[in-house]
């Protein structure tokens, strides 16, 4: 069975504690040993790395050189925290400069950044080491066509060079559940949600051309990876009905809810109902 | 015996040619309109793509003809080469494969066959110039416009009594099989192209120009100093497609000057410590491989400005003020520069009309076209007429070579 | 560029250029030498990293235009800029470079050089206070949905000390100090 050291950040278990739960029982069901990091600090996010690189640097060194000393791979749901420490990780393994520089700081909590161990996205994790072939085998409620488009989410994606994740990963894990992929135009586009600080209509107007490109290519619903992207999407449905009349009714579901639907498990055990847009359409789907 | 080949102009395509007609046996007669041969390669420094000092190319060393620096060329030695300088074709009559050419020979002062530099004659009158160390012939030449009374006196001290000053003027009609056309190009004077103030303030130069600047062997001896004054250039401005790719001007792309402006901003950055260049361009066109030059370039720090000059003025202090309209940024910037190099169009050198008409081959622009543009060979232009090098339009030196030696095979096969 | 025009009398000229000599050449290489900021001289100005961009269209300096802007030397443009900051770190941009250079990274090197002048927008500096001040971005308000879900309470394995002793010794705490 793999072990892993999991990182949830903040924002996850704050926000949505459906995902998280969700991510145990579909773990737990492939066979996943998932123990979570602790003594482990907030990622900072990319406002952090704006405004104090070095700081962003140490606070993400002293997770990964944590977590090195059990030596099992850090795995994370949330791609702000993914984007973070994949980024300081590959940041320090190839500046060998900063290395050093963070080194000093942390030897002075005892620690170490060695860089012996990997940071991944648990998407990827259940792709590489449980396989399709294995996911496949436990789907006994396939949602047999209903359209879905994926939004990735930027961190996830790029800078490819340091994130290492491609598309077809999380395609195949869609593919998996017996849905169908819905391409769309906008697919690589931003949801808006870094924005939210600096410029919210303009973080609005991102997330509606989002939803726009989705509909018009006939997605039923949207599976993110990501709280900031599920959220963003997620609620500015809301707003955007509110203040323009605009409906899109697009549920939007993270990736191990659809997996536990397709695997057969209740809707309350992973918190259906805190998602904001209801998810109707794929229970009638399944029921149906 | 089969008639000779003449081949016109002795740059590096013409001695390409000659040189290796000769080495296959084939009696070649070289000319060249002036005393020295080498063409617009003579004073270059560096060459790309190789970065080999222009005066003794690594690439070549086996090939005595094309590397200057050694004492007797191939061009001189070469017992099936028949070199003339200072000679111009006066006339052509015959027919494809046996032309008659009527030859105007210049008076030649100094035999350069005699000739060991030995410099007493410079040294005694101003009529007489060592154009280059490495120049071939490897010979003085003489200015009779000069003359002075040390000149008489060098004639008669010349150690190997190589001077004559009282040689004429000759004619002399050969007759020949094939005719090369390898008179390559000229770089436009571009006083024309008034915004830029050519002619009228000294620290306007052309790439040309520049380039002699920065031969070791030139007057400043490689150092970069303003025309105006010799003050040491702090600041260089050069500016693209002058008089290329303009209706009102040349209508086509020079092509080769993107790739000699880049490999002159690479030697002033890399080599001449504290000066600082700006590249004003519409399009950068590094062709193939060259593409390396423009990416070394800008890692050197060169400054690459999208967009066109509104004005140059002349300051007090002997600086260009020069405003450029840089449309990737929407805004006018304002430089001050010591020296603009301005990238000239390269025409088709004086004269190059009479040659197409006399023997009525096909104009490109003005540079020779080929005989039947889509099935022949470039390098024909006509029926036992052939072009190679800059005659054919802007080439750098690897594809002057090149088509030197397709002229070269298509010759030898017509010979069979 | 200075805003001349007096009340008395017209402007003086029509064109007022950017005096290339009032501008930092330094400050390509203090980009340059910063985190993946080694690429930047590499810009051949194509515009790609603009036509990748889904807001340059908002923006009054496209990142092509930035890039140049550093390369130029215009530092106070570029600092004071609002297109730093609304920059999505989406990274569109800097994937399709044709020169790789890092975009999005070397604006985040900007915005991390007007930290260090003191020029962050208000709502990003709150978010720097509230990791000092919480120890982290989000906390749990509804803790019986996580009940529910038997999830624990509180955030797992969260260290507030963690991140909030290291930020006050770096430039955030400095920020965050100045700012109250
Ligand atoms: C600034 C500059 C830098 C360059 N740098 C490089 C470089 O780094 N690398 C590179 O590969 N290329 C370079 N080039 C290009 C290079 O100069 C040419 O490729 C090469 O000189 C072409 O040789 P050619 O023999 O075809 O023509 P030319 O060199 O022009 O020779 C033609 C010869 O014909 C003679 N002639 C002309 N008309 C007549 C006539 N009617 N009768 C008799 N004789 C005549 C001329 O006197 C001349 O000697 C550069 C060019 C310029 C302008
Ligand atoms: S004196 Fe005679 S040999 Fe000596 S350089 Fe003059 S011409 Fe040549
Ligand atoms: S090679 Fe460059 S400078 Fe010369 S004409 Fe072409 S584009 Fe213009
Ligand atoms: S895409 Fe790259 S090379 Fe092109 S303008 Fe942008 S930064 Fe420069
Ligand atoms: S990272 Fe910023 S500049 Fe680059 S494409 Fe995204 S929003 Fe535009």
């Amino acid at each position: 069975m793999p072990v892993y050291s999991l990182y949830m950040g903040c924002s996850v278990p704050a926000n949505y504690p459906n995902y998280e739960a969700a991510m145990f029982k579909v773990a737990e069901a492939l066979g996943m040993n998932l123990n979570y990091l602790e003594d482990v600090a907030c990622c900072g996010s990319p406002n952090l790395r704006s405004i104090d690189t070095f700081g962003w640097l140490l606070v993400n060194a002293r997770t990964i050189a944590i977590a090195e000393k059990s030596g099992h791979d850090i795995v994370t749901p949330c791609n702000g925290c993914f984007g973070s420490l994949k980024d300081v990780l590959h940041h320090l393994t190839h500046h060998k400069d900063d290395l050093k520089k963070i080194n000093v700081e942390l030897k002075k909590m005892g620690l170490e950044f060695k860089g012996s161990i990997n940071v991944r996205h648990i998407i990827e994790a259940m792709y590489t080491d449980i396989g399709i072939e294995e996911i496949k085998k436990r789907v006994t409620k396939p949602l047999d066509g209903v359209g879905i488009a994926i939004h990735y989410g930027c961190h996830l994606l790029r800078p490819l060079d340091v994130t290492e994740f491609r598309p077809e990963i999380l395609q195949e894990m869609v593919d998996a559940t017996g849905a169908t992929v819905i391409d769309y135009p906008l697919w690589k586009q931003c949801c808006g949600a870094t924005v939210l600080p600096v410029n919210e209509q303009l973080a609005i107007r991102l997330a509606r051309d989002k939803l726009k490109s989705m509909k018009d290519a006939g997605a039923v619903f949207i599976t993110v990876v990501c709280p900031a992207c599920g959220n963003q999407l997620d609620l500015q449905q809301l707003g955007l009905k509110d203040s323009y009349g605009e409906v899109y009714d697009l549920p939007v579901l993270l990736y191990p809810q659809i997996l536990a639907l397709a695997m057969g498990m209740n809707e309350e055990e992973i918190g259906l109902s805190m998602n904001r847009v209801p998810a109707d359409p794929i229970l009638d789907h399944l029921s149906g | 015996m089969t008639d000779p080949v003449l081949v016109i102009g002795a740059g590096v395509a013409g001695m390409t040619a000659a040189v290796e007609l000769a080495d296959n046996g084939v009696k070649t007669i070289l000319i060249d309109r002036k005393s020295t041969i080498g063409g617009n390669a003579l004073e270059l420094y560096k060459a790309f793509p190789t970065d080999d000092c222009f005066y003794c190319f690594e690439g070549n060393r086996w090939r005595p003809g094309i590397r200057k620096c050694f004492y007797r060329s191939a061009m001189v030695d070469q017992p099936n080469i028949d070199l003339k300088t200072d000679t111009r074709v006066k006339g052509i009559s015959g027919t494809p494969g046996k032309f008659s050419v009527i030859l105007d020979l210049g008076p030649q002062y100094v035999d350069p066959k005699r000739c060991t530099l030995c410099g007493l004659c410079t040294n005694v009158s101003e009529a007489f110039l060592l154009a280059s160390p490495q120049c071939q012939p490897q010979a003085v030449s003489y200015d009779p416009e000069k003359t002075d009374d040390g000149a008489k006196k060098a004639e008669d001290e010349c150690p190997t009594q190589a001077i004559n000053l009282s040689a004429i003027q000759t004619e002399e009609t050969v007759t020949v099989s094939d005719i090369v056309i390898a008179t390559g190009y000229h770089e436009m004077k571009p006083s024309v192209v008034d915004e830029y103030g050519y002619g009228k303030l000294p620290n306007v130069i052309t790439q040309l120009e520049l380039a002699q600047m920065l031969d070791p062997n030139g007057e400043s001896a490689g150092a970069l100093v303003r025309p105006s004054d010799g003050a040491q250039v702090k600041n260089v401005m050069m500016i693209q497609c002058v008089g290329s790719r303009d209706e009102n001007y040349y209508p086509f792309c020079s092509k080769i000057c993107c790739v000699f402006a880049l490999k002159h901003a690479n030697i002033i950055s890399s080599e001449r410590n504290d000066s600082r260049v700006s590249v004003v361009y519409m399009d950068i066109r590094t062709y193939d491989q060259h593409e390396r030059y423009y990416r070394e370039t800008r890692d050197a720090g060169v400054e690459f400005v999208r967009g066109r000059v509104s004005r140059v003025e002349s300051q007090k202090d002997g600086t260009l003020d020069v405003h450029v309209y840089d449309s990737l940024l929407n805004r006018y910037l304002k430089f001050t520069v010591d020296l603009l190099v301005l990238s000239s169009a390269l025409e088709p050198p004086e004269a190059a009309d009479e040659l197409l008409s006399s023997l009525g081959l096909n104009s490109a622009s003005g540079y020779v076209g080929p005989a039947d543009p889509i099935s022949e060979n470039e390098v024909v232009a006509g029926e036992h007429v052939y072009a190679c090098g800059g005659a054919l339009g802007p080439a750098e030196v690897p594809e002057s070579v090149n088509q030197a030696r397709a002229v070269v095979s298509k010759i030898l096969q017509g010979r069979k | 560029m200075t805003e001349t025009e007096e009340k008395t009398g017209p402007p003086v000229t029509l064109i007022d250029p950017i005096d290339m000599t009032k501008l930092d050449p330094k400050f390509r290489n203090d980009i340059s030498s910063m985190p993946n900021g080694e690429e930047l001289s590499a810009c051949f100005a194509c515009s790609t990293c603009t036509a990748a961009c889904p807001i340059a269209n908002q923006w009054d300096y496209m990142p092509h235009q930035l890039i140049r802007m550093i390369l130029l030397g215009m530092r106070d443009e570029v600092l004071s800029s609002k297109e730093i900051w609304e920059c999505l770190t989406c990274f569109q941009c800097q994937e399709r470079c044709p020169q790789k250079v890092r975009v999005t990274d070397i604006f985040f090197d900007c915005k991390n050089l007007a930290a260090e002048e003191g020029h962050v927008p208000e709502n990003v500096l709150a978010l720097g206070k509230t990791l000092v001040d919480k120890g982290q971005l989000y906390e749990v308000i509804n803790d019986w949905e996580r009940e529910d879900l038997d999830l624990e309470p509180e955030v797992p394995g969260l260290s507030i000390e963690g991140i909030q002793s290291i930020l006050k010794s770096t430039r955030t705490g400095k920020l965050v100090e100045d700012g109250e």
